[in-house]
């Protein structure tokens, strides 16, 4: 129960992140739970324009899969991945 | 009578079913198949007019999940002409859900030790003439290099019967085992890149170790629906004789985690309309209470197997008009699904049903214990579950796929970057996955082609992958032309694993 709470938290994070940068750069970000090979789909979406996805990992747990990820600044893309590190570092992920 | 378990074995089994896992599911303490009123539906839909068999035709193409009495419709119709715009509809949504593209993969069978006692199966722990054996972690590397390094396969499913030789742990660390492999090939390397997974349903702390290690899908056949025959023919006594614990294992997947989930009817056991009915049901209470169908249906038919009279005394087995119309039945039905037809079948009735739906099959299949690495080529009843219907090769199967129009695939890429679960449901029922489908079996088919194709078959292929080429930079962005082309020439160099 613990964890689907967090999970829930985070999914809302993501969600309001994903959207601005939707918003700001025009690109789409999905995020993912990783277990071994399998990347599970957790929110988001990145896949409408059928090009190559890059998954950045966030940690052992979760990655944030974009096919557009180098259209964001570089500065921006580390803001994006420590705001999403931060969150997981508030509780245990699994 | 059954055979004495062992002290180790009676141990095991006291712990593997959990009451609370299973009937948190159930409405009212009843399960989801409710024999009478599947029976009662398909009756009340007989004899359909034409016009409503194309209203529900139509629905289908929409790529919509049909209702019971829909799909009871379609199980009714006897017109032959009606039959062949069913098959024809059938065609469609496979196109336009997977495009053209077979996936091809292989079974890996790990180890015959099984505490059940299945009427119809060779495994069943009463027969003695089968030779018992469960491979080592080595062994199945072997297994594993074979099929990467010299067949070419990235796909398996790995199959175990039920025991604790062989529990989750051991799954677990095959799995692991199996990832691990890595081979030399021609003009570069092969690995397997998923491995999918068809054992006896698990309880949810056993589904997580077997997630944490990277399954691919969760594959168990409920056999039959019908709840008399399953008693029937799954003895009392036995783990697998309780139907509600394998009726929502694929529940237990997912909340375990491991959104692809795989469903089958092991056809001839009961009536074949009925069976059909309850694979509908199963998929509508997955997606009724997770959002998330099948990834796949499988529908073998019942095999002759050593020592196992059953088979030859069913009363339901199916022929093969029967056998082609559930197909197009359960490919309207739920269209978005993966469908599974193995080698089982004669390569004859794999040509004739491929075009009616079909999205992935096996080739150069082997079901004895270490059959890949043993390399023998005759099929041996006392080491194997039942006896194939095709053991052609990879490369004849493929080359005949070719020559019929389609493009083999041995994509892995989905569930290896989060299209899984809602999400590759979505994809699917708006036919964007088939997009992702035709750039990544090009990409596949190119790997496979360059590593292990006969010059007979490398002609056949490239034809395809010219066609296709042609159809992406038609039909797509150019921005994705261009990138697939970068792909495939950095492929045509040696790299390998490129997808979209």
């Amino acid at each position: 129960m613990a964890n689907e709470t967090f999970t829930s938290e985070l999914v809302k994070e993501f969600n309001a992140l994903a959207e601005e940068i939707k918003r700001d750069y025009g690109v789409r970000m999905g995020l993912v739970q990783v277990w071994g090979k399998r990347h599970s789909y957790v929110a988001g979406e990145w896949d409408n324009g059928f090009l190559p996805p890059e998954i950045i990992y966030l940690d052992d747990s979760y990655a944030l899969v974009s096919s557009e990820w180098d259209k964001i600044p570089e500065e921006k893309r580390t803001d994006i991945v420590l705001a999403l590190r931060g969150i997981g570092k508030e509780k245990s992920f699994r | 009578m059954l055979t004495a378990l062992t002290k180790r074995e009676e141990d095991w089994m006291a712990g593997v079913i959990k009451e609370d896992e299973f009937a948190r599911y159930m409405s009212g303490g009843r399960d989801f198949i409710d024999d009478d009123l599947i029976w009662q539906k398909l009756a009340l839909n007989a004899r359909p007019e034409k016009r409503k068999v194309r209203e529900i035709i139509e629905k289908s193409l929409s790529i919509t999940t049909l209702e019971p009495d829909e799909t009871a419709t379609l199980l009714n119709v006897e017109d032959p002409e009606l039959w062949q715009e069913i098959f024809y509809a059938a065609a469609e949504v496979k196109k336009k859900v997977y495009d053209n593209r077979i996936v091809t993969f292989a079974p890996l069978y790990g180890g015959d030790l099984c505490v059940n006692n299945c009427l119809y199966c060779g495994f069943r722990r009463e027969n003695k003439v089968i030779k018992r054996r469960v491979l080592t972690l080595e062994e199945l590397k072997r297994e594993a290099e074979v099929l990467a390094g010299q067949i070419g396969h990235k796909r398996i499913i790995l199959v175990y019967g039920e025991h604790p030789a062989t529990d989750a742990h051991f799954i677990a660390d095959a799995i692991r085992a199996i990832y691990d492999v890595k081979v030399k090939t021609k003009n570069g390397y092969g690995q397997i890149r998923r491995v999918n997974v068809n054992v006896a349903p698990l309880n949810i702390g056993d589904l997580k170790l077997l997630r944490d290690v990277g399954i691919g899908t969760y594959q168990v056949f409920q056999e039959t629906y019908h709840h008399d025959t399953y008693r029937y023919v799954h003895p009392e006594g036995t783990l697998k004789s309780h139907y509600q614990w394998r009726l929502y294992c694929h529940h237990r997947a997912l909340e375990a985690g491991i959104d692809d989930v795989a469903l089958g009817v092991l056809f001839g056991l009961y009536d074949w309309r009925f069976e059909v009915m309850g694979l509908l049901y199963h998929a509508l209470d997955l997606e009724r209470q997770f959002g998330i169908g099948p990834h796949t249906i499988s529908f073998p038919r019942l095999e002759p197997a050593a020592n196992t009279p059953f088979i030859q005394e069913s009363k339901y087995r199916v022929s093969d008009e029967d056998f082609k119309k559930l197909i197009a039945v359960i490919r309207l039905s739920v269209p978005y699904t993966g469908m599974i037809l193995t080698a089982r079948e004669s390569a004859q009735m794999r040509r004739e049903v491929i075009p009616i739906g079909i999205t992935q099959t096996d080739a150069s299949t082997r079901i004895g214990i270490g059959a890949y690495s043993d390399r023998y080529t005759e099929q041996e009843s006392e080491r194997q579950q039942f006896l194939l219907g095709d053991t052609r090769s990879l490369d004849e199967v493929i080359r005949e796929l070719a020559q019929m129009g389609y493009i083999t695939s041995f994509c892995t890429a989905g569930y290896r970057c989060g299209r899984t679960g809602d999400r590759i449901m979505s994809l699917l029922k708006t036919g964007k996955e088939a997009k992702f489908c035709k750039l990544n079996a090009v990409l596949t088919f190119r790997e496979w082609l360059d590593d292990f194709a006969s010059l007979e078959t490398k002609k056949a292929g490239e034809e395809i992958i010219e066609k296709e080429l042609e159809e992406i930079r038609q039909q797509m962005p150019e921005q994705v032309f261009f990138k697939i082309r970068e792909f495939y020439d950095r492929i045509r160099n040696g790299e390998r694993d490129l997808y979209f």
